[in-house]
C-alpha cells in the first residue's frame, strides 16, 4: 500500500466529493462553455476603461507631459505613484509560486495560477508609467545599452532608473516563463479534451507538444524549481530596486535606508490583496468555491495582517528616525508637511488603511469573512496607493527651497491613464479567465489524494489508530 | 576599319541558344530568391524570410528617415564687409523711453538686434540696465506694430499721407497745432519739432508723462527757481529716507540709483560699514522691501510724514500728530540720523505733490544735501511734463480750441485719468495724427498714423542730464515701412533738402568738428564732460509755511485709501505688450501677468482669505469690487506682506485692449482712472474708496507661493552691529561642522575627489546688494532663449526662468524683513542630477559645469525632483514649435512669429518639449571667451567671460569667473575680501555648488532674531 498521508486536523485544500475527472471538468469547462453575461459586461467595462487610457495617453503624448498636472517641484505624481502600486501589486504571484513552493506551503495550488497572471498583468501595467511619463517617449530606447554609433554612448549605470529597466523588465520574462511552463500540461489538458479543430490548433501550439511523458514531467519539475528558485530573489530585487528610485536621491522623504525592506513588505502587503480581490471575483463567477476556499482566503489574509504589521512599524520608524536624525528638513518633512500641512489628508489615509483597519485579521472569524476580506482587499490597496503618493508627492511638494513649494493634483489625462490600466488589467484577466485555466489543474491533482476533502475523509480510520500499528501497516504494506 | 568584335567567352562568340537566354534576362544568374507561391511552402523559406525581413525592415528605415524637411538658408551674394556670419556686431545705443536714460550697446549676430547691455562708458549708469531695458530688444520684433502708415485705419503710402497732412495743416486757417509726447531727452528732435511748430503759430508742445513727476519740477521751480531736476547722488549717501520713492523699480532713473545706491550697500569685511535706509512709504515696493527701516502709513499721511520729518529736523512747521508710534518714533530715529550725517544724507519722495516735495526739499536744504548728495550743477531732464499744460490741452481740445493734434509716443485714451474726455476733445480736433508704434487706445481714434521707427532702427541723441549725452544709432534696417518722426516733421516743415540722418549728424559734426569725432561718438555712444563738474548746491527759497499749511488743510483720508505704483516690469504700460516682461514675476508679489489689488492679511481676512495653506494651494483669488472717484474696477486680492493694514494698492500699466497687442491685451484692469487731478498735480492716490466682495474668484499666476524660508539656513543674514561684533557669528554652523574635517569638499565623502586642473568656473552673489529687480531674469531670458509659457502654464508652475529671485518675508505680518535670493543651477560638483539620469544627459565638464545634453535628453524628470534648488526648468509644452509633432505648438503670445523669432540667440538652441533645460552658466559666452583668448595666445582674463545676468546687474550682485585663477574676483571674495559671509546654499547635503551667496546684512539696531523666531513671522 502506497499511503499519502496528511493529518485531518490540517483543512482540506479542495472541498467536495473529487476525482481527478471532476477536477478537470470543474476547471477545465468554463473555457470550453460559452462565458456568461457577466463576464460580457465586465470585459466591454474593461474595454472601455482601455480605450479612454489609450485616448488619455495619446493626448499626452501628443500635446506633451504639461497637460499633467505635474510641475516644477513636483516632477512625478500619479504616473509615477501608479507605477510603484502597480508593481507592488505584482509582487504577490511570484511570492506565492516562488517562494511559497521552495517552502512547500501546498495550499499556494489554488491560487498561483490566477496570482502569477495577475503579476504579470499588474507588470505589464506598472510599465506603461514610466514609458509614458518621459518627455520624449519616442526616444524611450535610450535607455537601453546597446551598441551604437554615438561615442558609443552608454547609459548612466548609476542611475536607479536604468536599475529599474532591467529589474522590471527581468522580473515580467521571469514571471512570465514561470507562469507559462506551469500552464504547459494544462494547455496539453484542454487540447485533449478539444472538440472544435481550431481549438485543438491552438492549444496544440500552446502547449508546446506536451505529451505527459515521465520524462516531460521530470523536466518540467527541474524547471519549475530552477524557476523558483530565479524567481525567490527577484521577488525581493524588485521592489528594492523601485525603492532605491527614492532612497538613493537627496530629497527629505526619499533619503530613506529602511526603504527597500519596507517597500518589499508593502509590495507583499498590496499583492496579496489584489490577490484576494480577485479570487473573491473569480470563485464566485466561476464557482470555484471548493479549490479556492475560506481556507486560502484564512492563509492570505494572515499574510495581509503580517505584512501590514511590518509597513505599521516601517511608518513608526520613519517618524522616529525624522526626529532622531537631526535633520531639520527631514523633520519638518514628516511631521510638519506630511503628517500635517496642505497634503496631510493623503498621509492619514494610508495611516488608516494600511495599519489601523488590518488588524482585524487578528481575528480568525474576519479572516474567514468574504465580505470583510473582500472589502479589506480593497481598503489594503486604497491604502498602498496612498502610501505611494505620500512618498511621492508629500516629499516633493516640500522639500529645501520653500520658494518651490507647490500643490499637486492630478489633470484628467493622469486620472485617464490611471484608469485606462485598469483597462488593461481587467481586459486580459477576463481574457486569461475564459480561455486558461484559472487553477492550476495538475497541480491541483497533485495535491488532491493528500488534501481534498474526501481523501482525508478516508484518512479518519488511520487517525484512530495506534502510531505503532500504523507504522507497521506502512511497513508490511506489500 | 573594320568593326572588331570583342567576346567574352564562347558562347557569345558562336551565340549559342542558352547564351541568347542569359541575355534577355536581366540578371545571368537566377536571384537567390526563392520565388515559390507560398513563404512557408518554399524550400528555404527560413533564409529568405531573413532577406525579405532585412531588406524591407531597412528600405522602410531608409525611407522613413530620408523626409528631412526643407529649411531654405540663403547665403549673401555679396557678403557685407561688417558681418560675418556668427560674429556679432555691437552697436552703441541709447534707451531713451519716457525720459529714462540707458545708454546701451546692442549685440547683433547676422544683422539682427539680439541683446541689450549697458554702456559703461557712461559714468551716469556705469553699464547699469533694468528688466525693462533688457526686454526692450523684444519690443523691436512686436508683431503688434503698425508696418506702414495708414489713413483712418487703411495701408496708405508716404507721400500720400505726406500730401494730405500737408494739406490739412495748411487748412487749419491759424488755429494751433500740438504737439503731445512724453517727455523727449533728445536736443536735436526737440529743435526739429521747435522748427515745425514755428511754422505754425500759436502752435505748441505739451510734455505729457503718463506717471507724472511734476509735483517735483513745480516744487524745484518754487524752491530753486529751477523747474527741473536735480542728480541725486546716492553713492554719497551715508543715511538715505526716502517717503515712497522707489528708487531702485521704477522713480525716474532706477538702472542709474541702483549702481549708486549699490555702492554704498557693499560690505568691506575689514572695516565694515553701509549706508542705512529708512522707508516711508503706503504699499510694499521693491525699494521699501530692501530697506533697513520701514514704516507704513496712509498715502494721506505723506505729507504729514515729510512735515513730521522736517520738524524733527528743526524745520519751523508744526507737524500734525501721527497716530502710529511706530512710525512716529522712525520719523525720530531717520531724523536723528540725517542730522548725525550732515552733507552725507539724502531724502527722495515720490509723491507728485508739490507741497510734499516742497517741504523734502527744504528738508535736504536742511541736512546739507545740495551740493553733496543733490547736485545742482548738473541737472536732469529724465521727466519734463507739468500736468496743469495737460489739463489745460484737454480743456481745449473740448473747446474745438485746437486745430491739429499730434500724438507722439503717448496715449492719454489709455493713461489719462479722464481717458474719454481726451477722446472726445481729440474727436474735435481738424487733424488728428499719431506717431505711435501700434494702433493703441489713442492711435485709433486718429486719422492719420505715421509710425516712427523703434529705438534700435533709429537714429537719435539724448541728453539725460546737461552736458551728458548718449546716441542712437540703427541696429537693423527698419523692419516695416515707418518712418523715423522727426523724417516726417521735417518733411512737413518743408524741409526737403536734408533728411533726419543728415540733421542730426550736421548737429553734431558742428559741434565736435569733424567726421572723425563724430565716428568717435557713434562707436563710444556717450558724450560726457571730460572732467565732470564740481557738485553744486541751489539757494533754497520756497515758501515752506504755505506748503504746511496746505499739507495740513489737506484732506484726512477715510478709511481704507488707495494707492497706485508702477510694477517694476511693466511701468506706465506703454511697453506692457512684451512677453518676457509680463511674465516676469513681481519682485514683491511673485505674480506674473496681471495686475491685482494688494491687500494686508488683517484686511484679507474680512473677504475670507488669510495667509495660510488654503490660500497657498489655490490660484483663484477673492475678487474686489474696489470703488473710487465714482469709478469701479474689480480685480483680485493679492494678499501682500508689509502693506499698510488701511492701503489697497494696484499697479497701472495693464487693462490695454487687444490693439496693444497679443500679450498686453486684455491682461488686468486700468487703473489710471483712479488718477485725481487736484488742481495742481495728479495724485496716484485715493483716499476714500469703498470695497466690496465680487463673489466670484480669479486666477493668479504666482510663481512662488510659499512666503518664508522656515528659518532653514538657506538665508543667512545678520545686522551690521552684530557683524562688526562678531563677524564668525554668520557662519557658526558651518565652524560646527569644521570639527569633522576642514575640506568639506574631501572629507565629506568616500568617492575620491575629482581635480579641475584648468579652467573652473564659479559664481558669488552677495544679498546684500541683490535688490530683487529681475533685470538679470530678463537678461538670462534674452540671452538663453528662455521659452514664454503664459499665464495658465504659470498657474501650473511650468514657468521656464532659469535664474528666479526667491523673495522671503519674515518677522511681524505688517512689518516684514525682506530678503531676495536670486537662485539659478549651482552646478555642483557633486550633483543629485546627474548620477540619477538614466541616459546621461545631464553631466559635468570638466571646467565644472553641469551641462544637459538636450538632444539626449528623454524627459524623466528624475533629475528635478532630485535637484534640491529646484532649478532644473521641464518644456512640458511644445513652447517653440521645435517639436516633431504638428499643430501642437502652445505659444499664447505670438512669441513663434516669424518675426519675433528674430530675437532668438542663434548660439543657443531652442529647446523640444520633453526635455529639461537649466542654467548654463551661459556656457556660449565661455566658449567664445576661451576662443578668443586662445587665438591670441593666453589664458582667459577675469572679466573677459560674462554672465548673462552678471552684466545685467546695476549693482554688481554677481560675480563671475575662474575660481582657480587666483586674480580673479571671484577667487578673492571666496578666498579673501567676503570669508566672513560667505556661504553656499545646503551646502550640508554636500552638493558642493559652484555658486556661493554672501550673508546679507542689515544696518537696523535690533537685535538678530533667535533660532525659530524666523518661523512665526509671514507664516506662509
Amino acid at each position: 500500500m502506497h499511503l499519502k498521508y496528511e493529518s485531518t486536523l490540517r483543512e482540506p485544500l479542495v472541498d467536495g466529493v473529487k476525482d481527478y475527472h471532476k477536477v478537470t471538468e470543474d476547471i477545465i469547462g468554463p473555457i470550453e462553455a460559452k462565458p456568461g453575461k457577466l463576464w460580457y459586461v465586465g470585459f466591454f467595462i474593461s474595454l472601455s476603461l482601455l480605450a479612454f487610457g489609450v485616448f488619455s495617453v495619446t493626448w499626452e503624448v501628443y500635446f506633451g507631459t504639461g497637460v499633467w498636472n505635474l510641475n516644477k517641484t513636483v516632477g512625478w505624481g500619479w504616473d509615477i505613484t501608479n507605477f510603484v502600486w502597480w508593481v507592488g501589486i505584482g509582487h504577490a504571484g511570484t511570492l506565492i509560486s516562488a517562494i511559497l513552493l521552495l517552502f512547500r506551503q501546498g495550499w499556494r495550488t489554488g491560487v498561483n495560477r490566477a496570482a502569477e497572471a495577475m503579476t504579470i498583468f499588474a507588470v505589464m501595467c506598472a510599465g506603461q508609467f514610466p514609458i509614458f511619463h518621459m518627455g520624449r517617449v519616442w526616444m524611450a530606447f535610450f535607455v537601453l545599452p546597446y551598441p551604437n554609433t554615438r561615442g558609443p554612448l552608454w547609459v548612466n549605470f548609476n542611475s536607479p532608473l536604468l536599475w529599474d529597466v532591467f529589474a522590471i523588465s527581468t522580473y515580467f520574462t521571469v514571471s512570465l516563463l514561470f507562469w507559462y511552463s506551469g500552464l504547459l500540461p494544462d494547455f496539453a489538458t484542454v487540447r485533449d479534451r478539444a472538440k472544435t479543430k481550431l481549438r485543438k490548433l491552438l492549444y496544440g501550439v500552446a502547449s508546446f507538444g506536451w505529451t505527459g511523458s515521465t520524462k516531460h514531467w521530470q523536466r518540467h519539475e527541474s524547471l519549475s524549481l530552477v524557476l523558483a528558485g530565479l524567481s525567490t530573489p527577484l521577488v525581493l530585487s524588485v521592489h528594492t530596486i523601485v525603492s532605491f528610485d527614492f532612497a538613493t536621491s537627496v530629497i527629505p522623504g526619499w533619503h530613506t535606508t529602511i526603504f527597500p525592506p519596507y517597500f518589499v513588505a508593502g509590495a507583499i502587503f498590496s499583492g496579496f490583496a489584489m490577490v484576494n480581490t480577485l479570487l473573491i471575483i473569480t470563485r464566485k463567477i466561476l464557482h470555484l468555491e471548493d479549490y479556492i476556499t475560506i481556507g486560502h482566503l484564512d492563509a492570505m489574509n494572515r499574510v495581509i495582517v503580517l505584512t501590514g504589521s511590518i509597513v505599521g512599524c516601517a511608518y513608526l520608524t520613519e517618524l522616529f528616525m525624522a526626529w532622531y536624525s537631526g535633520s531639520q528638513y527631514e523633520f519638518a518633512e514628516f511631521y510638519k508637511y506630511r503628517a500635517a500641512g496642505p497634503l496631510g489628508w493623503s498621509y492619514w489615509i494610508m495611516m488608516t488603511c494600511n495599519v489601523i483597519t488590518p488588524q482585524v485579521f487578528w481575528f480568525r472569524k474576519m479572516r474567514r469573512n468574504i465580505m470583510v476580506s473582500f472589502i479589506m482587499s480593497i481598503i489594503v490597496n486604497i491604502g498602498m496607493w496612498f502610501e505611494r503618493f505620500v512618498i511621492i508627492c508629500t516629499s516633493l511638494y516640500r522639500d529645501y527651497l520653500p520658494s518651490s513649494w507647490v500643490y499637486y493634483r492630478p489633470a484628467w489625462p493622469e486620472v485617464g491613464f490611471y484608469m485606462g490600466t485598469f483597462g488593461l488589467f481587467f481586459t486580459c484577466y477576463f481574457l486569461f479567465a475564459k480561455y486558461f485555466p484559472v487553477i492550476a489543474v495538475a497541480e491541483i491533482k497533485h495535491v488532491l489524494k493528500t488534501s481534498g476533502e474526501s481523501f482525508k475523509n478516508d484518512m479518519t480510520k488511520y487517525e484512530q489508530e495506534s502510531p505503532e500499528k500504523f507504522a507497521h501497516d506502512l511497513e508490511h504494506a506489500h | 576599319m573594320e568593326q572588331k568584335k570583342y567576346w567574352k567567352g564562347l558562347e557569345e562568340l558562336h551565340n549559342t541558344k542558352a547564351h541568347q537566354e542569359i541575355v534577355k534576362n536581366e540578371f545571368g544568374e537566377d536571384l537567390p530568391f526563392d520565388e515559390s507561391d507560398s513563404l512557408l511552402g518554399a524550400t528555404t523559406p527560413r533564409r529568405d524570410f531573413l532577406k525579405y525581413l532585412g531588406f524591407t525592415t531597412a528600405a522602410a528605415t531608409i525611407a522613413a528617415s530620408c523626409e528631412i524637411p526643407v529649411k531654405k538658408a540663403i547665403p549673401y551674394v555679396n557678403k557685407p564687409e561688417e558681418i560675418t556670419p556668427g560674429v556679432p556686431n555691437y552697436y552703441a545705443s541709447t534707451y531713451a523711453v519716457d525720459g529714462e536714460y540707458v545708454p546701451l550697446v546692442v549685440k547683433t549676430r547676422e544683422g539682427r538686434p539680439i541683446k541689450i547691455d549697458g554702456n559703461t562708458l557712461s559714468s551716469v549708469t556705469g553699464g547699469a540696465t533694468t528688466a525693462k531695458v533688457q526686454g526692450a530688444v523684444l519690443g523691436l520684433y512686436d508683431t503688434a506694430r503698425l508696418r506702414y502708415p495708414t489713413i483712418n485705419g487703411t495701408e496708405t503710402t508716404w507721400a500720400e499721407l505726406d500730401k494730405q497732412v500737408t494739406a490739412a495743416l495748411g487748412a487749419l486757417s491759424g488755429q494751433p497745432v500740438v504737439l503731445l509726447s512724453s517727455t523727449i531727452l533728445s536736443p536735436s528732435t526737440k529743435k526739429v519739432i521747435g522748427e515745425f511748430l514755428a511754422k505754425y503759430p500759436g502752435s505748441r508742445h505739451v510734455t505729457y508723462d503718463a506717471v507724472s513727476y511734476s509735483g517735483m519740477l513745480l516744487a524745484n521751480e518754487a524752491a530753486y527757481g529751477k523747474k527741473t531736476l536735480p542728480s541725486y547722488h546716492f553713492e554719497n549717501a551715508k543715511v538715505i529716507v526716502s517717503l515712497g520713492a522707489d528708487f531702485l523699480g521704477t522713480w525716474l532713473n532706477p538702472a542709474e540709483f541702483s549702481k549708486g545706491y549699490g555702492a554704498t550697500r557693499k560690505i568691506d569685511q575689514e572695516k565694515p560699514e553701509m549706508s542705512k535706509h529708512f522707508h516711508f512709504e503706503s504699499t510694499m515696493s521693491l525699494t521699501g522691501a530692501n530697506a533697513d527701516e520701514r514704516f507704513t502709513h496712509k498715502p494721506s499721511e505723506t505729507g504729514a510724514i515729510a512735515l513730521a520729518l522736517f520738524s524733527a529736523l528743526g524745520g519751523s512747521v508744526t507737524a500734525p500728530a501721527i497716530a502710529d508710534k511706530r512710525v512716529a518714533d522712525g520719523i525720530k530715529k531717520a531724523a536723528a540720523a540725517l542730522q548725525a550725517s550732515q552733507g552725507k544724507a539724502l531724502v527722495v519722495s515720490g509723491s507728485n505733490d508739490v507741497n510734499v516735495q516742497l517741504i523734502v526739499n527744504a528738508i535736504n536744504n536742511q541736512i546739507g544735501a545740495n551740493g553733496t548728495t543733490i547736485d545742482w550743477a548738473t541737472t536732469a531732464n529724465y521727466r519734463q511734463g507739468v500736468d496743469s499744460d495737460m489739463v489745460q490741452l484737454v480743456t481745449d481740445l473740448n473747446a474745438g480750441s485746437v486745430g491739429a493734434l499730434l500724438v507722439f509716443g503717448v496715449n492719454p485714451v489709455y493713461d489719462y485719468f479722464d481717458g474719454k474726455k481726451f477722446a472726445d476733445g481729440l474727436k474735435k480736433a481738424k487733424l488728428t495724427v499719431t506717431f505711435n508704434d501700434r494702433k493703441d487706445e489713442t492711435s485709433e481714434l486718429c486719422k492719420y498714423a505715421a509710425p516712427d521707427h523703434h529705438f534700435l532702427e533709429s537714429w537719435g541723441d539724448a541728453e539725460g542730464k546737461t552736458g551728458y549725452f548718449s546716441f542712437t544709432q540703427p541696429t537693423i534696417a527698419p523692419l516695416f515701412k515707418t518712418r523715423a518722426f522727426e523724417d516726417t516733421l521735417l518733411s512737413w516743415s518743408g524741409n526737403t533738402a536734408t533728411n533726419w540722418v543728415s540733421y542730426l549728424k550736421n548737429e553734431w559734426m558742428s559741434k565736435l568738428g569733424g567726421q572723425e569725432a563724430w565716428d568717435k561718438t557713434l562707436q563710444d555712444g556717450v558724450i560726457e564732460p571730460t572732467t565732470a563738474p564740481a557738485l553744486a548746491g541751489a539757494t533754497f527759497a520756497g515758501d515752506i509755511a504755505y506748503a504746511a499749511s496746505k499739507i495740513t488743510g489737506a484732506k484726512k483720508g477715510g478709511e481704507i485709501e488707495l494707492v497706485l505704483y508702477e510694477k517694476v516690469a511693466i511701468g506706465n504700460g506703454k511697453l506692457a505688450n512684451n512677453p518676457w516682461l509680463q511674465e516676469m514675476p513681481d519682485p514683491i508679489t511673485r505674480a506674473t501677468w496681471d495686475n491685482y489689488a494688494c491687500i494686508s492679511n488683517s484686511r484679507a481676512k474680512k473677504y475670507d482669505e488669510e495667509l495660510g495653506d488654503d490660500y497657498e494651494i489655490h490660484a483663484g483669488k477673492k475678487v474686489l469690487k474696489i470703488t473710487a472717484n465714482g469709478k469701479t474696477v474689480e480685480l483680485p486680492l493679492l494678499i501682500v506682506p508689509g502693506i499698510h493694514p488701511d492701503v489697497i494698492a494696484i499697479a497701472v500699466g495693464y487693462g490695454r485692449n487687444m490693439n496693444a497687442g497679443k500679450a498686453a491685451g486684455e491682461v488686468g484692469k486700468n487703473a489710471y482712472p483712479f488718477v485725481s487731478y487736484n488742481g495742481q498735480t495728479f495724485d496716484y492716490f485715493s483716499p476714500a474708496i469703498t470695497i466690496e466682495d465680487a463673489g466670484k474668484k480669479y486666477d493668479l499666476g504666482l510663481t512662488q507661493t510659499h512666503n518664508s524660508y522656515e528659518g532653514r539656513p538657506i538665508i543667512k543674514e545678520t545686522t551690521l552691529q552684530e557683524f562688526i561684533k562678531n563677524p564668525k557669528a554668520v557662519n557658526e554652523d558651518r565652524e560646527e561642522l569644521s570639527k569633522y574635517g576642514k575640506d568639506f569638499r574631501a572629507d565629506g565623502t568616500l568617492y575620491p575627489n575629482h581635480p579641475y586642473p584648468g579652467i573652473k568656473w564659479g559664481m558669488s552673489i552677495d544679498l546684500n546688494t541683490c535688490f530683487g529687480c529681475g533685470a538679470c531674469t530678463i537678461a538670462c531670458q534674452a540671452e538663453n532663449n528662455v521659452s514664454v509659457v503664459g499665464k495658465e502654464q504659470v498657474i501650473k508652475a511650468h514657468e521656464m526662468h532659469w535664474i528666479r529671485i526667491d523673495r522671503y518675508f519674515s518677522g511681524d505680518e505688517n512689518n516684514p524683513e525682506v530678503v531676495f535670493q536670486p537662485m539659478l543651477c549651482q552646478h555642483c560638483d557633486n550633483a543629485p542630477c546627474e548620477n540619477v539620469c538614466p541616459v546621461a544627459a545631464t553631466n559635468h565638464s570638466s571646467e565644472g559645469i553641469n551641462q544637459m545634453a538636450y538632444n539626449r535628453c528623454i524627459g524623466t524628470r528624475y533629475c528635478a525632483n532630485n535637484c534640491p534648488y529646484k532649478v532644473r526648468r521641464f518644456n512640458w509644452r511644445d513652447w517653440n514649435g521645435a517639436d516633431s509633432f504638428e499643430n501642437n505648438l502652445y505659444d499664447v503670445s505670438d512669441m513663434n512669429d516669424n518675426l519675433t523669432r528674430m530675437v532668438l540667440n542663434p548660439d543657443v538652441v531652442v529647446r523640444s518639449r520633453g526635455v529639461m533645460e537649466k542654467c548654463s552658466f551661459c556656457v556660449q559666452r565661455l566658449q567664445d571667451a576661451k576662443l578668443a583668448a586662445k587665438k591670441a595666445g593666453r589664458p582667459v582674463k577675469d572679466g573677459e567671460a560674462k554672465t548673462a545676468c552678471q552684466q545685467a546687474c546695476a549693482a554688481d550682485a554677481i560675480v563671475f569667473g575662474n575660481v582657480n585663477d587666483k586674480e580673479s574676483r571671484v577667487f578673492k571674495i571666496r578666498n579673501e575680501e567676503q570669508t566672513e559671509r560667505l556661504f553656499y546654499v545646503l551646502e550640508e547635503t554636500h552638493t558642493l555648488p559652484s555658486v556661493n551667496y554672501l550673508a546679507k546684512i542689515r544696518n537696523k539696531d535690533a537685535a538678530p532674531k533667535a533660532e525659530g523666531q524666523h518661523e512665526e513671522a509671514a507664516h506662509h
